[in-house]
């Protein structure tokens, strides 16, 4: 908090994007009653999932993960390698950035207005399976990210890489039922099961509000765990490919 | 006009350094628009209606390519915040020793960055608008088409003034990046870049934003291709813009006059 009026700055930003969020909702809906089968509040629910989750990766993950190339590009990798601790909890989790952090609140509180707008009352194990199933959406796209830093051991520079996980979070944004024509069957057979990123919200989402089969839910929480590994695999490959830079 | 000519091909050669990195960043930024395209597709087919606001589905569609188009004249990345650094940094203090102009420097060196731009850009654009032609069904009037690339310089005019000026700011304030990421996400919307500002005809915004100066860096080349600007009032509106990019440059110089009054040259 030394800098204040930017950290305020960078708060509003984040209120912004929010406001322009919903605005294009608004707009959205004020079209059509529903979206692929999803009614206004329905959506609203799965938006602010999105935006918790976003936050959530913001906040803990991804400045972190920007600054990695750099640290390879420096060579001021090897301090973190010499320390002894596992260098991928390390890395992409030294620092917060809390500016981000009422993001995961406000997609909370999104979450809460469009349960009381649909009159749904569930249960306390469906809210707990809800946030298992939300911290899976999280570690996909922690896992992804870690993926596209890895990257960077051979890249160096990694400003396009950011761009694919812009698209990647895009793929996140919306149900995964508007993949559901004939063109983008590719689409949903890459990303719904090689990289998973449809799931991620759509699964937890799905489970409070729609009736989903246990075999979908048992499927994302399968893809969770291989994908991580696969991700926490790739991140020690790169290292052992890291050439220090400094000495 | 020959050492502006001179900036300007130096600037060329520059921008087209790096033009692999460029070339797949710029691919990479396309594709959202497949996610775009799938989200609306749902839209008009719960909404069950074959307009929405004036615009059928591929006009939607076409309206979102168009605005890449737009785009690629008035966005200036970097213009506002390198200039506040070089005033920041003293740097700013060659253009008062040297017999060169600082916004005649600046809009030649955009000029040839937007041309290193627009012309790595033709491959990707053109795989994108090629693979994407069945969305185009409408096209514009003879005098829509002269007008439409006299819209796009508007936007590039009003793109680099408006820029310029927050820049300029830096005369005033130690740092304007938090301010630039403010107005960036603001024109974003207001632009028209997210969605046609004809979607918001029920909100009290739309006749406001219609005439705004943002509205001319994504919306109305778009709208004007599309034949969503009627023909009558096409030089109405093209003249209001011209007006909005006049009211940048004055504003530009003036406040450059008055920083250059108050600057101490720091970093000397």
């Amino acid at each position: 908090m030394a800098f204040r009026g930017n950290f305020l700055l960078k708060v509003l930003v984040e209120l912004i994007w929010l406001g322009i969020l919903l605005l294009f909702f608004k707009t959205i809906f004020s079209k059509s009653s529903s979206v692929a089968s999803w009614s206004e509040y329905e959506y609203l629910f799965f938006v602010g999932a999105y935006y918790a989750l976003e936050g959530f990766v913001e906040t803990f993950f991804l400045e972190n993960c920007v600054e990695f190339s750099e640290l390879v590009r420096s060579g001021n990798l090897d301090f973190f390698l010499l320390k002894p601790i596992d260098p991928q909890f390390y890395l992409t989790l030294r620092k917060v950035d809390w500016s981000t952090v009422p993001k995961i609140f406000l997609g909370a509180g999104m979450v809460w207005l469009a349960m009381i707008d649909l009159g749904k009352v569930v249960s306390l194990g469906t809210w707990f399976f809800f946030i298992v199933l939300f911290l899976c959406g999280c570690i996909l796209a922690y896992s992804f990210l870690i993926m596209l830093t890895s990257l960077g051991v051979w890249m160096v520079r990694n400003q396009s890489l950011m761009e694919v996980w812009w698209l990647f979070s895009n793929l996140m944004r919306y149900p995964r039922e508007i993949y559901n024509t004939p063109w983008a069957f590719p689409i949903r057979m890459v990303f719904g099961f090689m990289i998973p990123a449809l799931l991620a919200i759509s699964i937890p989402a799905e489970f409070v509000l729609k009736k989903i089969d246990v075999y979908t839910t048992i499927h994302m929480v399968i893809s969770t765990i291989v994908f991580f590994c696969l991700s926490r695999w790739f991140f020690n490959y790169s290292l052992r490919h890291y050439r220090s830079a400094s000495s | 006009m020959r050492k502006y000519w001179n900036i300007g091909k130096l600037a060329l050669k520059e921008r087209l350094t790096y033009r692999g990195d460029f070339l797949f960043s710029t691919i990479l930024r396309f594709l959202p628009m497949v996610t775009s395209i799938l989200l609306w597709r749902a839209v008009y087919e719960s909404s069950e209606q074959s307009e929405l606001s004036g615009f059928s589905f591929k006009q939607l569609i076409s309206y979102l390519l168009l605005v890449h188009v737009s785009r690629m004249f008035s966005s200036m990345p970097g213009l506002a915040s390198n200039l506040a650094r070089d005033i920041r940094e003293g740097v700013i203090k060659r253009f008062l020793i040297q017999p060169v102009d600082m916004i005649g420097y600046l809009i030649s060196y955009r000029v040839a960055h937007k041309i290193a731009y627009i012309s790595t850009s033709i491959l990707p654009y053109g795989l994108l608008f090629g693979s994407c032609w069945s969305f185009f069904d409408t096209f514009p009037s003879f005098k829509g088409m002269l007008c439409f690339p006299i819209s796009l310089m508007i936007g590039f005019l009003i793109g680099f003034y408006f820029e310029a000026f927050l820049g300029i700011l830096g005369f005033w304030f130690l740092e304007v990046t938090s301010l630039l990421y403010v107005v960036t996400t603001l024109s974003f919307f207001l632009s028209g870049h997210l969605i046609p500002l004809d979607l918001l005809d029920s909100s009290p915004l739309f006749s406001v934003l219609k005439h705004m100066p943002f509205a001319y860096l994504a919306y109305f080349p778009a709208a004007i291709f599309l034949q969503k600007v009627h023909d009558d009032e096409l030089i109405l509106r093209l003249v209001i813009g011209l007006g909005w990019a006049l009211f940048f440059y004055l504003l530009c110089r003036i406040f450059l006059a008055l920083g250059l009054k108050k600057y101490s040259a720091y970093g000397a």
